[in-house]
């Protein structure tokens, strides 16, 4: 019946010894030529390399290509496409393709596997913006028309993430087995452990300076562990190991607009659910004051410091830096200003501190992903920050499945960032309303959706801008921290990887949501700098 | 299990004489190390639980002697309530667990054939299954918590202690008298209460002791895999878990002073238990 003592021993120090990971599941040739890279930067694709069903979303494809990319800078280059333009009525798009363009398989690349792509992604029903979508027709081999439904300037986004298919190959294996005209052929996927990925030698634009990749998919702390053993040349790293580069690396810090806030729901608590039965509406968040005080009341620097480890950018909106998001919509940490508009509001601090209005107590939870510990510590740091407005906020941990069971009657963390403005759109628009993840809060207001339509119906993306910033802040009201306040925004993050002193990655984008994967975008600007 | 057994490899670590006075110092502290957890715990009152952005990560200090954590926690304080968490859990699921042996040891003894088959049937297949895979498989189909781990331990718990009541009953059972006493009429009541507890009851203090290291271990355990306790609370599994990400980076303090608490509360319950069975034993006291 005892226990023996080393036994006790034992499990009291195996925690300890367990956090330095021991083992690695990929064999990696430790002298590999430099014309091999090893990556442990995560982002493995669930469902495949299909792009029909989502693949290329966040950064790029990387076996097949797009129509449209993005340099350094994020503005527009052509790849496939050599010419595109959008008719007077906004309906059709004629797009001119070049002509040299084959797939690793060795057939030509034309306008037939375009239209293809387009038409077949529309009724894959993948995780693409297709609503406006209505057919797309090869006129000859290398140029095509794209029809419309309605006016829809960020259609434009699938010419630069919809990676182009073949035709006569494309099936229901294909996603385990792609073929397309990127600059790299896929060798050997085993999934969860690794992804070996080749040069295709048929590639029209600039030759990788690398033959061969391979893409480890080890957890962050084993990813470490691997980069002090000189076995990858490129790690991922969490923030709270971001300062502790192992000799022979560098620390890349590459901005992101890969951000985190807090839901509001909108509603009033009036005892209804969704068609799930899921309860929408909360009697303190619909208070618009209470809104715009904690996100006046938000130490957001100090966010960073604590959650971060400084690694990051506090946040103002949902696409910080990019050219749709609106810098006049910022408000400034102001603590004293918070309070005052709450009391003006009715909130009045109870004898405990937390306030309360008619009846109902300024109090509620803030729910996180139980498995991220950054979402973990800013739910926590929120909650300790709130105290001084007088609100009572609990931070509770729980899976996705138990989120989509509250997310749309308790506030949640949670984090988007993309390179297109639909994904604005699509957080704020009315009829996204408890649509997936995105409008989990029921966010509804007739001058922001009035801004939205008038950005979709721009001539030109570039057009567009002005009106998606005015949904933001048009000067008296907006989905921003000034307006309707839909959202707490609190920071960005910053992405930090250890990467071999001899590996130039040359210019970063400002990456979107997701780690690791987006920093393959321009890989074919990396060279190796050493002999 | 042999209860015989593990004690003695205890006596070669501990002490090699069998001293009943350093017996006994060896319990009054490890009785004292528990008194201070449970009253440290107390005292020190939010300490732990709220944060101080001004003194995050920070190393063992004359200010801070276990460091601070990434939210500026105090480290002792923490693992002090983390150690009082495991404290109460552990006396819940030690009390229950005995409780069911108390009472399935009896039965098995004194019940017949029948329900002896049905009881022992019950050790096997509870002991025949892989401990920490049945404590993870029933916390984790009661959705977690500090029930779930409660419960998960206490049916995980029991059965050892049954197999060692069992065997004490029927040996007792078939002294010779207590077959007298059966001889002069008396009742199995009678005998069960005036023969067979006063046997029974030191054993039962020493596996209740006993049980207490292995709860709060395997519930350390479970929070740490994340199937016990909720996150939010300061458990020691917790604590550990969250240090994993930390040790990396180089902040040590932060997984070795909950862990070297966690064992010498063990240690603690291990002398206590060792010495009760020590100072009670007829066998040892002349020594």
């Amino acid at each position: 019946m005892a226990m023996p003592p080393l036994r006790a021993f034992a499990l009291a120090t195996l925690s300890v010894s367990m956090a330095a990971p021991l083992t690695f599941s990929a064999a990696i040739a430790s002298d590999k030529a430099p014309s091999e890279l090893v990556l442990a930067i995560g982002g493995e694709p669930k469902e495949g390399f299909d792009p029909l069903l989502g693949w290329g979303q966040y950064g790029h494809p990387l076996f097949q290509s797009t129509l449209l990319t993005r340099d350094a800078k994020l503005e527009t280059q052509p790849d496939l496409a050599k010419e595109w333009t959008l008719s007077d009525n906004r309906l059709t798009w004629t797009i001119t393709l070049r002509d040299d363009a084959v797939f690793s398989d060795g057939t030509p690349l034309t306008a037939h596997d375009v239209a293809f792509t387009f038409n077949q992604a529309a009724s894959a029903g993948g995780a693409l913006d297709l609503s406006a979508f209505d057919s797309a027709e090869a006129v000859d081999d290398f140029s095509l028309v794209i029809h419309l439904k309605k006016p829809w300037i960020t259609f434009t986004e699938n010419f630069y993430s919809l990676g182009i298919v073949p035709a006569a190959e494309y099936g229901q294996d294909y996603g385990r087995h792609p073929i397309g005209s990127g600059p790299f052929k896929l060798i050997s996927w085993t999934e969860g452990e690794q992804l070996i990925v080749e040069r295709n030698t048929e590639y029209y634009g600039k030759q990788p300076e690398f033959s061969k990749i391979t893409f480890l998919f080890t957890g962050e702390d084993t990813s470490l562990a691997a980069a002090r053993a000189g076995q990858v040349d490129m790690a991922a790293v969490p923030p709270a190991l971001a300062d502790a580069a192992p000799s022979g690396f560098k620390q890349v810090v590459v901005e992101s607009v890969d951000n985190r806030g807090i839901t509001f729901p909108i509603l009033a608590d009036e005892g209804k659910t969704d068609a799930e039965g899921n309860k929408l509406g909360n009697a303190v968040t619909s208070d618009r004051a209470i809104r715009r005080a904690i996100n006046l009341g938000v130490d957001r620097d100090l966010l960073v410091q604590v959650a971060l480890f400084g690694h990051g950018t506090p946040a103002s909106g949902p696409a910080d830096r990019l050219p749709w998001s609106n810098p006049k919509a910022a408000v400034e940490y102001d603590l004293d200003a918070a309070n005052a508009l709450l009391d003006q509001a009715g909130w009045l601090r109870g004898e405990d501190g937390v306030r309360e209005k008619e009846g109902v107590r300024a109090a509620f939870p803030i729910n996180y992903l139980a498995s991220d510990s950054t979402r973990k510590a800013l739910a926590i740091t929120l909650a300790e920050q709130l105290k001084a407005l007088g609100i009572e906020a609990t931070a509770i941990g729980k899976s996705w499945e138990s989120l989509g069971q509250i997310f749309h009657s308790e506030p949640v963390v949670f984090g988007w960032g993309s390179h297109t403005p639909l994904e604005v759109y699509s957080l704020y628009q009315s009829d996204w309303a408890g649509a997936g993840y995105y409008n989990v809060g029921y966010f509804s207001d007739a001058a922001v959706d009035a801004h939205f339509a008038a950005a979709q119906a721009a001539p030109t993306l570039e057009a567009s801008y002005p009106d998606w910033q005015a949904a933001e802040w048009d000067g008296t009201t907006g989905y921003g921290a000034k307006g309707e306040a839909g959202w707490a925004w609190l920071v960005n993050l910053e992405h930090i990887y250890y990467v071999n002193e001899c590996l130039d990655l040359g210019e970063t984008q400002i990456e979107p949501h997701g780690h690791g994967w987006p920093i393959t975008s321009l890989i074919q600007n990396w060279t190796w700098t050493c002999e | 299990m042999n209860h015989a057994v593990a004690p003695q490899a205890m006596n070669s670590l501990v002490i090699r004489s069998n001293n009943r006075i350093s017996t006994l110092m060896l319990t009054a502290l490890g009785l004292g190390g528990i008194l201070l957890v449970a009253l440290g715990s107390v005292l020190i009152g939010d300490r732990g639980i709220t944060m101080d952005f001004s003194a995050r990560m920070l190393a063992p200090s004359w200010q801070h002697w276990f460091g601070t954590d990434q939210f500026g926690h105090d480290m002792l304080a923490r693992t002090l309530h983390g150690l009082s968490l495991s404290l109460n859990v552990g006396l819940i699921t030690a009390a229950l667990s005995t409780a069911i042996a108390v009472v399935l040891a009896m039965l098995a003894a004194t019940g017949g054939r029948w329900a002896d088959a049905v009881v022992s049937f019950l050790i096997d297949t509870t002991l025949g299954l892989p401990h920490l895979m049945l404590l993870i498989l029933i916390a984790f189909a009661l959705g977690g918590g500090t029930t779930a781990v409660i419960i998960a331990v206490t049916l995980t718990h029991w059965p050892r202690l049954t197999r060692i009541l069992r065997a004490e009953i029927l040996q007792v059972r078939s002294a010779e008298y207590v077959q007298a006493s059966r001889q002069f009429g008396k009742s199995w009541w009678y005998i069960g209460r005036h023969h067979l507890l006063p046997h029974l009851l030191p054993q039962t203090l020493v596996g209740f002791t006993l049980l207490f290291p292995h709860a709060i271990l395997h519930e350390a355990a479970l929070t740490f895999l994340g199937f016990g306790l909720e996150p939010g609370k300061p458990a020691i599994g917790t604590l550990l878990a969250d240090s994993m990400r930390y040790l990396m980076a180089g902040n040590w303090w932060l997984g070795l002073f909950p862990g070297l608490g966690l064992l010498l509360l063990v240690l603690s319950f291990d002398a206590i238990g060792n010495g009760i069975r020590k100072l009670t034993d007829p066998r040892l006291s002349e020594v």
